[in-house]
């Protein structure tokens, strides 16, 4: 039996690969996730019984549903690494339970507006390839390097890091952390920049590997 | 000799550029500092006299971009698009050129006649970069002039050619700025819009600027548009544009220009800048490396706090003594009697204890503990070692709903809380200001520490002094934390450059004391010397004495201290110790219970700061925010003191 994360994977990968003008085959999807293409057939199969892939000529199309549940489990990852923030955030997300309406959830617990939301799923939408391919820059350790994919948060701060120079694709070196969540020092076209804790953990990138 | 014609410059870059060093080679002494009529921003104005000319130069604040995030940016903004300065003079730090042709490519677009002064080539060299300005100034199409400010180099050069520009000698042939096709149709569409339905504008702006800045969804530029009669259509119109252009690309419209100006920035610095070797400059590295350590760095923060503290108030004492000894043990009794030969006792009453002892409070409180601090923070600025304190202090200050940079001004206010107020301006945000001077005030500065020491601590012991610290730090925590969550406005985390070490140029440090601290006298004497009167006044028609009677009450009842306290308290407002030493004269000051203490001591922390801050309140966040923290701190002071006396006498 496939698991749910396995499904959502394969999803993702279906969806990143649409995005791409490509059709979608078992094929390549069993290439990019690096998994046996058995397991992969097995998954789609399942995925076109639940209603999340259709299934034209040879080729696999996702469904309304299916993009359903992975924006929602974008969301979710998305949440679940801005929130690293210490005790009182998880404690408070234990209390606050299972996130149902992720549009009022950012709304009302993160104060971002329409406009920022619209950015936000925007943003995540147009995401090319997996979303654990992703972190924030408070993931990276000192000397690390990632490139700026999107921002969470309200219009003010992503203007304002976008005229630091944090565009997307911009490339982010980091050059040293403070102890205990403080700010997190990053290099952006040439210059230093401090970003606070929070700040940091709103800026998703993805990590360059290193050149061996 | 009268149709010598005066120009104006203003100066545009963004923070740390070594802006205020060029400003003041410029003007020298020859500046006013004071406020944007309404802000809490700074500005600078000088004259100058150039080959027979006349010259105005306006230091604009430091700022990374044209839009809308902080006050400064309005307030630049504002000013070029609305007073057209003949020529803008901008700023850019050669070793971060990338970063600086942002705010450049802004200006540009905002079509005015500019100059770029190359700054800080040497330090540039230093890191191995060479920028070729004949190339750059092909590239840009203005006139680009190296300088190295602290040294002056090129500002002669520099000034000949903002001249020019001036007096159209010469031509420039300024860069337009051009993105990718689908924005610049999008922008074609705006501003047809905006030439149809939105021409008023046009008086100000031009039509490529306002269809950028709608484009870019300008908060300030849109809050206009909506309150014109066809605003709202318009902007529904262009929303429809911005939206298209937006599902195309899968950005946000700000950041889609954004990217594209440093696109197009990419291309020019590619252009004109090479790095020609291996940056030298292992030292300014080193210490960066040590003052952001996660140990040392905190130590080396001890230090600096300490050896300010020891300077602002060893300094300030020592010149307090002197002037003291001066002005009230020599010159007032001189005065007073020599005064009282020519006019009748109740006048001179007034004139000496009333005015003239104002005048010397403020000589002998504010001033020598404001001028060290700003030698101090200006010290502090020009070196860049500020933003590393911030990065240190940033988690602490995140538990009072503020940032790293509140740290300064907080310390500070331990000292005193006129050089802490005036300190907030280093916050970014109108909000954040707020919640910092709020803050600042609370904190109990040197007089309060005198009353809280030499009654508390003399009488009851030291640890029920350091108890009422404590208590003062958790209400501070409390109601920033409140504040924070109450004031509307979208709260800042820390974005803050951390630019490299310098060695201060120790004249800008004085010139920046001198003109801050002048600024000050300006404002702060006349209220001082007013407040005075009045209360001089208040005490020789015996006043004072109703007022107290009617403050029995309040006082007696529910704080439960002796009658007879209110009139220090009155008193206090002048400057704090005054309490102690009014209440000694009143009664025995042993004669108090304990629990009487406490809450004197409690109420003469909290309540109504000194008119000397009430002053820079005044001057900071003009006078409905001030009267705001004054009324909020007495109701406090009120409040908490009679919960205390109340939970103390059970």
């Amino acid at each position: 039996m496939p698991s749910q994360n396995k499904m959502i994977e394969v999803l993702e990968t279906v969806k990143s690969i649409e995005a791409k003008k490509e059709k979608p085959t078992a094929e390549k999807i069993s290439k990019e996730l690096k998994l046996p293409a058995s397991e992969v057939n097995e998954i789609m199969e399942k995925g076109v019984k639940d209603g999340y892939l259709a299934q034209r000529d040879g080729a696999f199309k996702i469904t309304q549903k299916g993009i359903k549940i992975v924006k929602e489990h974008q969301q979710k990852y998305v949440h679940e690494k801005m929130h690293q923030i210490g005790l009182i955030g998880r404690i408070t997300r234990f209390l606050e339970g299972k996130v149902i309406n992720w549009k009022k959830h950012w709304r009302e617990r993160h104060g971002l507006d329409n406009h920022s939301l619209q950015k936000f799923y925007n943003a995540i939408d147009s995401l090319k390839g997996r979303i654990e391919e992703t972190s924030t820059i408070a993931d990276l350790d000192t000397g690390e390097e990632g490139k700026v994919t999107f921002i969470v948060g309200g219009r003010g701060l992503i203007r304002r890091l976008s005229e630091m120079g944090l565009t997307p694709g911009t490339k982010v070196k980091i050059v040293r952390n403070a102890p205990f969540h403080g700010p997190i020092e990053i290099k952006v076209r040439g210059v230093s920049l401090a970003l606070g804790y929070g700040v940091a953990t709103k800026v998703f990138i993805k990590k360059v590997k290193e050149a061996n | 000799m009268e149709t010598r014609q005066t120009l104006t410059f203003a100066l545009a870059g963004n923070a740390n550029v070594g802006k205020s060093v060029i400003f003041n080679q410029l003007t020298g002494l020859n500046q006013i500092v004071g406020n944007w009529p309404g802000k809490t921003v700074e500005r600078a104005e000088g004259k100058l006299r150039f080959k027979d000319k006349d010259i105005k130069v306006l230091d604009l604040p430091g700022i990374y971009s044209l839009s809308t995030f902080t006050i400064e940016e309005i307030v630049a903004r504002e000013y070029i698009a609305i007073e057209k300065p003949d020529v803008i003079i901008n700023i850019i730090d050669a070793a971060f050129l990338e970063r600086n042709l942002y705010l450049t490519l802004q200006l540009l677009e905002l079509d005015v006649p500019m100059v770029v002064a190359l700054n800080q080539i040497d330090f540039a060299a230093k890191k191995g970069i060479k920028i070729d300005e004949k190339k750059l100034s092909m590239a840009l199409g203005l006139p680009v002039i190296p300088t190295v400010a602290i040294t002056g180099k090129g500002i002669n050069e520099l000034l000949e050619a903002a001249v020019q520009v001036a007096e159209g000698r010469l031509k420039l042939k300024p860069l337009k700025v051009r993105y990718g096709r689908e924005i610049e149709e999008a922008l074609e569409k705006i501003k047809g819009i905006i030439e149809e339905e939105l021409s008023g504008l046009l008086k100000i702006y031009t039509s490529r600027w306002l269809s950028v800045k709608l484009f870019e969804k300008d908060e300030e530029i849109t809050r206009k548009i909506n309150l014109m009669p066809q605003g709202k259509e318009a902007l529904r119109k262009v929303a429809e544009i911005i939206s298209e252009v937006e599902k195309v690309q899968g950005e946000p419209s700000e950041v889609i220009l954004a990217s594209e100006r440093y696109g197009i920035i990419r291309r020019i610095v590619n252009e004109s800048m090479e790095i020609v070797s291996p940056p030298k400059i292992k030292l300014e590295e080193k210490l960066s490396e040590i003052t952001a350590h996660g140990i040392i760095g905190y130590l080396v923060l001890i230090c600096v706090i300490t050896t300010m503290f020891t300077a602002i108030f060893y300094g300030g004492n020592m010149l307090i003594e002197g002037l003291e000894y001066v002005l009230i043990d020599l010159a007032l009794p001189q005065t007073r009697r020599f005064l009282l030969n020519l006019l009748p006792e109740a006048i001179t009453s007034i004139i000496c204890d009333g005015a003239l002892m104002g005048i010397v409070a403020g000589v002998t409180i504010a001033l020598p503990y404001i001028i060290p601090f700003h030698l101090i923070l200006g010290i502090l600025e020009d070196s860049g070692y500020l933003p590393r304190a911030a990065y240190l202090m940033d988690n602490l200050m995140h538990k009072v709903g503020l940032h790293g940079k509140a740290f300064i001004p907080l310390i500070v206010g331990y000292g005193c809380s006129v050089p802490a107020c005036i300190g907030c301006r280093i916050m970014e945000t109108d909000r954040e200001r707020f919640i910092c001077g709020f803050e600042v005030v609370l904190i109990p500065c040197a007089a309060r520490t005198v009353v809280i020491l030499g009654l508390v601590g003399f009488y009851l012991g030291i640890h029920v002094a350091l108890t009422l610290y404590l208590f003062n730090v958790v209400l501070i925590f409390l109601l920033g934390k409140l504040v924070y969550k109450t004031l509307p406005g979208e709260p800042m985390g820390l974005i803050m450059e951390m630019p490299p070490y310098k060695i201060p140029s120790l004249k800008n440090v004085l010139v920046k004391a001198w003109v801050r601290t002048k600024d000050f006298i300006y404002i702060a004497f006349p209220l001082i010397v007013i407040g005075s009167v009045v209360i001089e006044a208040l005490k020789l028609t015996g006043l004072v004495w109703f007022l107290a009677e009617a403050m029995k009450p309040l006082i007696s009842n529910w704080l439960g201290l002796p009658p007879v306290s209110g009139i220090p308290l009155i008193f206090g407002v002048l400057r704090k110790e005054l309490t102690l030493i009014l209440l000694s004269e009143l009664i025995k000051l042993a004669s108090l219970t304990p629990t009487q203490m406490i809450v004197f001591s409690l109420v003469t922390m909290i309540y109504f700061p000194c008119l000397a801050t009430i002053a820079a309140l005044l001057r900071e966040f003009g006078w409905k925010k001030a009267l705001g923290i004054a009324l909020t701190d007495i109701f406090l002071a009120i409040l908490i003191g009679g919960i205390t006396y109340r939970l103390l006498s059970l």
